[in-house]
């Protein structure tokens, strides 16, 4: 990990240019302290300097005094300070250089008359290298905060004899064997958990998004727009294990927008208002569907009873975002399941459990699914039809793209034309330049010969 | 719930180890760390003001804190040095 090693550059850096700005911050003041001197001090009484200082003589430049700071400061700073302070003096004033010497040698003792203003001026200083600090410590905690999270899920849900060690025969990224990761790390806030090796799928990746808990301003941020750590699983399906199947389950708000906002589910699916006559999903959950076979013979039984059911939804469904079943999905893999939900906090992993164990149950359920042979003609139908729309769209867009070449084409063509016209132009001109070159030769051949 | 597998589901014949999706490195989000970070950092050279210079380094931080994909950003970061 390179990024503590950066952090302390960073840091070093950091006091670096604190170091700098205190330095041309004395100079300021001491250059401020001269033009007061100048100013108060009756010039008639200051004509001849005194030669008890006669080094001061020798150097033009004001001499630092013991106490200054000890580096020397950089002419460039110096110029710029007195630019800046030099505003307030009267024009018909003589400037600093002739008399700076007086400055020094008066009585009065510079540390003392620059100190009392010094804090005001490092207040920015100290406050952003205390927010450089914070930053720095908050990175390293919220980092071990985020990490306890994923660690904890993983030992809750992917460790030996958990669910998914009795479903997939493969965990994590690795080749197998035992002490491959089962993690991995994305970043500060994002963690992936493979697995495959399971009847009816090729993989399933779990994504854990969380809250940028190692960023102190996202922190700041967070408070005043809350977000909450998530994590999706992806099931990629097997091609040949998923009937056409396009559902999804959401919040009602969130399955409005999901409706809207999802591609196929868009096209295919509507939002289904919930059936008279029989168990269903609680108030506020909605189901969008492509049929209501399909979302009844989903929303079964077992599930209402277990996770998504009046009573047991308060307990155990609370953390459900969306499952969305499709085999339109847009990407590489077109049959997909996903699942959204909201992770609990490190101690309370267990809470989810019911909602992770929705995943192989829906697994089995889709991966057996056939819908009726009445059901099927019509989602065929729909899917030949949004096919030869994709494939028009695609004829389209191939011809637009062939059009726009024919025309950049023309007009490179049309450019050279008129290139090679100017040139013709250019060559008639010279043509016409030689006959009326030769037309006057004779002439002169004639002169010359008379 | 559990009922619906009575036997073991697990395939080990099927696995297929993980395969990371690659992403070119102009596709990744933009952080918007790093660039506030540029903005401060010229207005406080132009305007030879502190307060943005300190707003630059609080937001380098930021964005150094924010890397995703540290060969990649790392590799950026060179390149901005240069």
């Amino acid at each position: 990990m390179a990024n503590p090693s950066l952090f302390s550059i960073l840091c070093i850096f950091s006091l670096f240019l604190a170091l700098v700005n205190a330095d041309s911050h004395f100079e300021g003041f001491e250059a401020e302290e001269d033009e007061i001197e100048d100013l108060t001090i009756d010039p008639a009484s200051l004509r001849s300097p005194p030669l008890s200082n006669p080094t001061t003589l020798a150097d033009p430049t004001p001499k630092p005094p013991p106490s200054h700071l000890p580096s020397p400061h950089p002419p460039t700073t110096f110029d710029f300070w007195d630019d800046d302070e030099f505003e307030g003096v009267p024009a018909d004033h003589p400037p600093a250089d002739p008399k700076p010497e007086n400055a020094t040698a008066a009585p009065t003792p510079p540390p003392a008359a620059a100190t009392p203003p010094a804090p005001r001026s490092f207040t920015v200083e100290i406050l952003c290298g205390a927010f450089l600090v914070m930053f720095a410590v908050n990175y390293f905690t919220g980092k071990r905060e985020n990490e306890n999270i994923a660690l904890s899920w993983a030992a809750q849900f992917a460790a030996k004899d958990s669910i998914f060690e009795k479903n997939f025969s493969l965990l994590g990224i690795g080749d197998g064997g035992d002490d491959a990761p089962l993690l991995l790390k994305e970043g500060q806030t994002t963690f992936k958990f493979y697995a495959s090796g399971r009847r009816f799928c090729q993989g399933l990746l779990a994504t854990l998004e969380l809250k940028s808990r190692h960023d102190l301003i996202a922190r700041i941020y967070n408070m005043i727009v809350p977000c909450r750590d998530e994590i999706s699983f992806e099931v990629f399906m097997n091609d040949d294990a998923m009937d056409h199947v396009v559902f999804a389950l959401a919040k009602k708000k969130a399955a409005k927008a999901m409706h809207k906002d999802v591609r196929d589910l868009q096209r295919f699916a509507n939002v289904l208002s919930p059936p008279t006559g029989r168990k269903w999903v609680v108030d506020d959950l909605a189901v969008i569907s492509e049929s209501k076979e399909v979302a009844a013979d989903f929303v079964t039984d077992a599930v209402i009873d277990q996770v998504f059911g009046e009573k047991a939804f308060e307990k155990f469904g609370k953390g459900l975002i969306s499952l969305h079943f499709s085999d339109q999905h847009p990407g590489v893999h077109k049959k997909v399941l996903l699942f959204k939900f909201v992770l609990p906090a490190a101690k309370n992993m267990a809470d989810m459990s019911r909602l992770v164990a929705l995943v192989p149950y829906y697994i089995d359920l889709i991966g057996r699914y056939k819908l009726s042979s009445q059901a099927r003609s019509k989602t065929e139908a729909a899917r030949q039809k949004a096919a030869q729309e994709a494939q028009k769209e695609l004829r389209n867009a191939q011809q637009e793209a062939m059009q726009r070449r024919k025309a950049e084409r023309k007009k490179m063509m049309e450019e050279a034309e008129a290139k090679l016209s100017a040139e013709a132009i250019r060559k008639k001109e010279a043509k016409e330049r030689a006959r009326q070159m030769k037309k006057a030769m004779p002439r002169m051949k004639m002169a010359r010969g008379a | 719930m559990s009922s619906s597998h009575t036997n073991d589901p697990r395939q080990p014949s099927a696995a297929r180890p993980y395969v990371a999706p690659q992403v070119a490195p102009q596709d990744l989000p933009v952080g918007y760390a790093g660039f506030i970070a540029v903005i401060f950092g010229v207005a406080g050279v132009m305007f030879r003001y502190k307060l943005s210079s300190w707003l630059a380094l609080i937001f380098c931080a930021q964005s150094v804190a924010n890397m995703r994909n540290i060969e990649n950003d790392l590799k950026q970061v060179m390149m901005a040095m240069m």
